[in-house]
């Protein structure tokens, strides 16, 4: 039995109890926000699975403005997914953000301090650039206190990062809830302010600069989406999903929204061309936060497609569908290609997320069943392997104090529980079974080659081949990481690396077992998609 | 379907046992870190005492599958699409499965002793389950996305323990420090290794797959018996052309995975692991999945025919690529220097020989023949590779070096392994009427020469032709290995008071075995092999409607035999070759490195002629270097380049410079008559956007 307004709650608690969140922070520290905010998603989460595992679609309708129509939130086959994702992981990144975070503003009262000119002498650690060892100093770890000064900073910020955090969540379901173009629209842009501020705040590197790139491009691409929604919108003069369905749009502006459409969800998707803001932003980001933005945020540009132009413009999008596959391909190459050059962890693991949405493209561009609930697996599983991933870059980063490769090696020795889990992350991207990155993998292609083979296209028969021969790539610079990262000589400066954190490692290890398990049982999901697929594309 | 055996009759199977045979090892890998916190030592016993259950379980099933009888069960598996898992143990798998099983649990006995003192011990055990458990997978599973799992399962489980020594030491790499061919370096890293290995086969994956899901396509199902069933799909598919490409790439999976022509490049880097590991790649997981493979699908082909549908191109290939292989790395298997590596040589080629014998099987007119001869030769291949491969790593122990120039005149000192060498390399040569190797060479020899089909000839030279060396590089290694005086190592060590001794008990007892039963089995060989035969004949029969005897293709006729009794069956011209090949083979070995007449060194160099093929095939056939230059090298020169002058030329100062300058360029312009932070416009105007549209609605 699903509760009442059960997907209300789980959209706008998060948000009705940021505040809280952050007052806890300041008042009692990051330990309580964390659990607080911790809480607030787990029970947000078990709402959205238990309404998802009903089996059968959940829909809420709550009356809105007359102009825009009815405020409503749906949970559906196609939805379900997403949304369990979403605020599965962002419950468990709560967990790991608490120790990484701290190990952040730790760094930046540090660099806030020596600005401020309190410590005046720049010590032996700050002239080596030795980021470890400033932290250490400035927060008198010697002496193992933290100073006062700094406490009281560490609960402010984190105070403010929970508060953000929750609404960056709760932006990111709403969207794959909403029923109503602007109502989507609204939470689209919601989740992409929480987005910025948490990149300007607490980013690598020039992080003001990269945070309005972020906000500057995802806007701009929101602008061009909206441009398609009043396109289809101010046509049948209704924004609700339900009335769009029904609605004949004329050819050309269906065309016209289509294309807006999907032009400005690409943007957010990172597809070719429009990537340019993701290996900046990805690399920038506090590392919980990329963890979350690119498997959560970015597939939702995936969902968009699906939920707006595979389902409400099935006409327009097997017209435009071998595109989309074309250009899901090119990414797919494109981002692997770019990947093999990085030095960077997180900006390898961007360029990679770049090559993976290609995946989710290609497949939503394959236009047959299996094909599409191919891309929406990929999506989950991406969003498992991922996040994995970045959160082994967050451990490395926290516990070596670099992010160059070329300065790591030989360290599954050192910290084996986080070797294990980015093998597993790393397999789950490379879809190897028995990770769910498998079963993702072979039902989109199935899909691709099964309209090859109905279409008699040769221009899709030669893109199931390539995007086959990408799975090779994808490995390549996967393996190729994990060789550089882990495996190896050990150089001298990194024999005493600790392993990270239970808060840090134990939330990979929650993903890596749910990735094998999914890998063997996909089932937990395929069950909703694939119908799903089959009513959209009226095939049984 | 419990049967009753006259050979065993005390066994039934156990319940479920065709589950358990992979479900034990998976488990018992799982369970394998928590056993590893109590000791380490016992690790090692739980370990092989897990390998033996998943033997028994798999011995349980032999009698009813002697029988002829078959177990086929299935569960529900992905319920969106209909997708069933299952177990299929027929007469081939429960075979198969048992000689993995067997020389398994023989490797990890050998395990024990040789891993001894490892500190990492614990992951060693893991791995070599799952490998086992993933192998047994593909044997039993009734379809092939269940295979395909296992098939990857290997490939991970290789990559992982390829590379097990991950800290890259000097003493782990393979190849020669200061060789170069075609300007890239001859000498890998086990990290290296170990990626090289899981690509290249992911190659072959990646053809496997796309074969799969075109026959799923068109099918419907993955499932072996369903696809025997009804032909409809098979016809549908060969009118549209798919069909033999599709089986192809299929084939193309165990290319990959079986280190055939053109993929074979990774099977050498594979050397770099533990010699066990070495021993289970070779023998009994990894490699011989291809040939397993082959087997499993060449009669469905096969059978296609009563139906009017020929796919003896596909036959062909397989055919072909073996013949290729078998020559190929037959010849690199003379010059290499390390022990390992002219094994792993040998490897290659002896599966170059049964993927020809099943290739040929489908182009002539007594399928079983082919057939039966690839499988057996599957067999004899997987007990003296093991005792070899294990004796090897005896050496490798002993003396710690991987190179046989650091070897030599060491039968004194290891009088066992000396022996036990002698007894399997015997096999792998093919010594006649006593060797397993002998019956079922010959036996391949037999199917190609009597296969009537047009390659039939040039296809029998290059066998014979691959006989004869592999005879030499056998006695090549056994002789620098055992013979001919100690070298400088060897004095060196003997210097220091180590001298060369005897491996553990645990260590030789499991190459021993081995080495007894090839020549054991090959007492009674030829009996086995109609035993085998006549079951097979049997099992294609009843599971395929192949019957005997029946030809689809364009086949010969049968010749009577001028042979005497005791050798009735046997082809006299597959005989006859069979036996001057071992003897040239034996005699130019014996002549360069046991008797030691002629020094190698001096008549390689002694003309131009020779030294140029043999540096061709010291340096590989240029094969390995070739593949790394347009896989490797160029594309990453090429990403290189894009990713300078595009991605960072083009999309980023293009797009994002250049916009943001253009962006603050607007916020000066507007800064004329306000004051303020110029990023902060960027928000106002998107605010700004927001509510105009807002307005525009109202």
């Amino acid at each position: 039995m699903v509760m009442e307004y059960a997907l209300l709650q789980a959209v706008f608690l998060p948000l009705l109890l940021s505040p809280v969140a952050y007052i806890l922070g300041r008042k009692a520290g990051p330990g309580p926000a964390m659990w607080f905010t911790f809480a607030v998603l787990l029970y947000a989460t078990v709402l959205v699975v238990t309404a998802a595992l009903e089996g059968e679609t959940v829909e809420e309708h709550y009356p809105w403005t007359e102009l825009f129509g009815e405020f409503g939130l749906l949970l559906d086959g196609l939805a379900s997914p997403f949304a369990i994702i979403i605020y599965v992981l962002s419950t468990i990144l709560v967990l790991y953000s608490k120790p990484y975070m701290i190990h952040k503003f730790k760094e930046q009262f540090a660099e806030e301090r020596m600005a401020e000119g309190v410590v005046q002498e720049p010590t032996a650690a700050v002239r080596d650039n030795n980021r470890a060892a400033i932290v250490q100093e400035a927060s008198g770890h010697n002496n193992n206190a933290d100073s006062p000064a700094m406490t009281s900073y560490i609960n402010a910020k984190s105070g403010l990062y929970f508060a953000l955090y929750l609404v960056f969540a709760m932006g990111m379901l709403g969207t794959v809830l909403a029923t109503n173009l602007i109502e989507f629209y609204i939470f689209f842009e919601v989740m992409l302010i929480p987005g910025f501020f948490l990149v300007a705040l607490w980013g690598d590197g020039p992080r003001r600069k990269i945070g309005l790139m972020f906000l500057f491009w995802t806007h701009a691409g929101a602008v061009v989406l909206l441009l398609g929604f009043l396109m289809i919108g101010l046509t049948i003069g209704s924004f609700d999903f339900a009335d769009l369905k029904e609605a004949e749009l004329p050819t050309e502006i269906a065309l016209a929204s289509a294309v807006a459409i999907t032009i400005g969800l690409g943007v957010k998707l990172a597809v070719f061309i429009f990537h340019i803001w993701l290996p900046y932003v990805h690399g920038s980001a506090p590392t919980p936060i990329s963890a979350l933005l690119s498997p959560a945020m970015i597939g939702i540009g995936a969902y968009g497609i699906f939920r707006l132009v595979v389902e409400f413009l099935p006409a327009t999008f097997s017209e435009i569908a071998i595109w989309l596959h074309v250009w899901g391909l090119v990414t797919m190459i494109y981002g692997g290609a770019m990947a093999l050059m990085q030095d960077d962890i997180k900006r390898l693991l961007a360029y990679s997320s770049i090559s993976q949405m290609g995946y989710l493209l290609f497949g939503i561009g394959s236009a047959s069943v299996l094909g599409l609930a191919g891309a929406e697996m990929m999506y989950i599983t991406h969003g498992l392997g991922k996040g994995i991933l970045f959160m082994m870059a967050g451990i490395i980063i926290v516990r070596v104090g670099t992010r160059s490769i070329s300065k790591l090696g030989g360290l599954a020795g050192r910290m084996p529980i986080t070797a294990v889990c980015a093998v597993i992350g790393a397999l789950t991207i490379m879809g190897v079974p028995p990770t769910s990155g498998f079963m993702g993998e072979w039902i989109m292609f199935y899909g691709a080659l099964e309209t090859a083979v109905e279409e008699d296209s040769t221009l899709r028969m030669i893109t199931f081949g390539l995007g086959l021969v990408a799975t090779a790539l994808t490995m390549s610079y996967m393996l190729w990481m994990l060789k550089r990262i882990f495996f190896g000589k050990t150089p001298e400066h990194l024999t005493k690396v600790k392993e990270g954190s239970w808060y840090m490692t134990a939330p990979m290890m929650v993903l890596a077992g749910f990735t094998i398990v999914l890998g063997i049982y996909p089932d937990i999901f395929l069950e909703s998609i694939v119908p799903y697929m089959g009513g959209v594309l009226g095939v049984e | 379907m419990a049967a009753e055996s006259a050979i065993l009759p005390m066994f039934d199977p156990i319940p479920a046992g065709a589950w358990l045979v992979w479900a034990i090892p998976f488990a018992a890998a799982l369970i394998m870190p928590a056993i590893g916190r109590l000791s380490h030592r016992v690790t090692g016993f739980a370990a092989v005492g897990f390998a033996l259950m998943s033997a028994l379980s798999a011995f349980s099933l032999l009698p009813m599958a002697l029988a002829g009888g078959e177990v086929h069960e299935q569960i529900m598996w992905i319920e969106a699409i209909g997708l069933k898992a299952g177990v299929l143990a027929d007469p081939l798998s429960v075979i198969m499965a048992n000689v993995v099983a067997w020389i398994s649990f023989l490797i990890m006995i050998y395990s024990t002793g040789y891993m001894k003192g490892d500190r990492n011990v614990v992951r060693f055990w893991f791995w070599m389950l799952f490998f086992i458990g993933s192998m047994q997978l593909i044997v039993l599973s009734d379809n092939l996305l269940q295979v395909f799992f296992g098939w990857e399962g290997v490939g991970l489980a290789s990559y992982a323990l390829i590379s097990f020594w991950y800290q890259d030491k000097k003493k782990d790499h393979v190849g020669q420090s200061n060789r170069r061919v075609l300007g890239l370096m001859d000498y890998y890293a086990p990290t290296h290794a170990g990626m090289k290995a899981f690509i290249m086969t992911k190659v072959g994956d990646v053809m496997m797959i796309a074969g799969m899901l075109l026959i799923f396509l068109f099918a419907g199902t993955f499932g072996f018996r369903e696809l025997v069933g009804d032909t409809a799909w098979a016809v549908e598919m060969s009118a549209q052309g798919l069909l033999v490409p599709a089986f192809v790439l299929l084939f193309g999976g165990a290319i990959g995975k079986s280190a055939q022509f053109p993929l074979n490049e990774w099977l050498l880097e594979a050397m770099t692991g533990p010699t066990a590991v070495s021993a289970l790649i070779h023998a009994a997981t990894m490699v011989k999945a291809g040939v397993f493979l082959v087997a499993r699908i060449g009669p469905i082909v096969f059978a296609l025919g009563a139906a009017g549908i020929l796919a003896d191109q596909f036959f062909e290939i397989v055919a072909w690529v073996g013949a290729i292989t078998a020559l190929l790395l037959a010849t690199q298997g003379m010059t290499n220097p390390e022990i390992k590596k002219v094994l792993a040589y040998s490897t290659g080629s002896q599966i170059g020989y049964m993927m020809m014998a099943l290739g040929v099987a489908g182009l002539s007119h007594q399928y079983v023949d082919g057939y039966t001869a690839g499988f057996f030769h599957l067999i004899s291949h997987a007990m003296f590779k093991a005792s070899l491969f294990m004796a090897a790593g005896s050496l490798l122990h002993v003396v710690g070096s991987r190179f046989m120039t650091d070897m030599g005149g060491l039968r004194k000192h290891m009088k066992k392994t000396y022996m036990f060498m002698w007894a399997a390399g015997l096999g792998l040569m093919g010594a006649p009427f006593i060797t397993t190797g002998f019956w079922s060479k010959d036996a391949i020899f037999a199917a190609v020469y009597e296969s009537g089909t047009e390659w039939a000839l040039p296809l029998y030279a290059i066998a014979v032709l691959t006989a004869v060396i592999t005879a030499f590089y056998t006695t090549r290694m056994i002789g620098m290995v055992f013979f001919g005086p100690k070298s400088k190592h060897v004095q060196k060590m003997e210097s220091e008071g180590h001298p060369p001794h005897e491996a553990s008990v645990s260590m030789w007892v499991p190459y021993g075995i081995l080495a007894a039963l090839t020549i054991g089995i090959g007492l009674i060989g030829l009996s086995a092999e109609e035993g085998l035969h006549h079951l097979f004949e049997v099992y294609l029969d009843e599971s395929f409607g192949i019957h005997y005897g029946v030809s689809y293709g364009t086949a010969g006729e049968d010749g009577s035999s001028i042979l005497p009794e005791f050798l009735q069956g046997l082809n006299p011209v597959a005989l006859g070759s069979s036996l001057a090949a071992f003897a040239v083979g034996i005699g130019l070995g014996y002549i360069f490195y046991i008797g030691r007449l002629v020094d190698p060194v001096r008549f390689v160099n002694s003309n131009l002629f020779f030294y140029a093929i043999h540096k061709v095939i010291l340096n590989r056939w240029y094969l390995n270097a070739i593949i790394y230059w347009c896989f490797v090298v160029a594309p990453l020169w090429l990403a290189r380049g894009v990713f300078r002058y595009f991605e960072r030329t083009a999309i980023d100062y293009g797009m994002n410079d250049g916009l943001q300058k253009a962006a603050g360029w607007g916020a000066r312009v507007v800064q004329g008559t306000q004051t303020g932070v110029s990023q902060s416009y960027l928000f106002v105007f998107g605010a700004g956007l927001l509510f105009v549209v807002l307005i525009l609605l109202m």
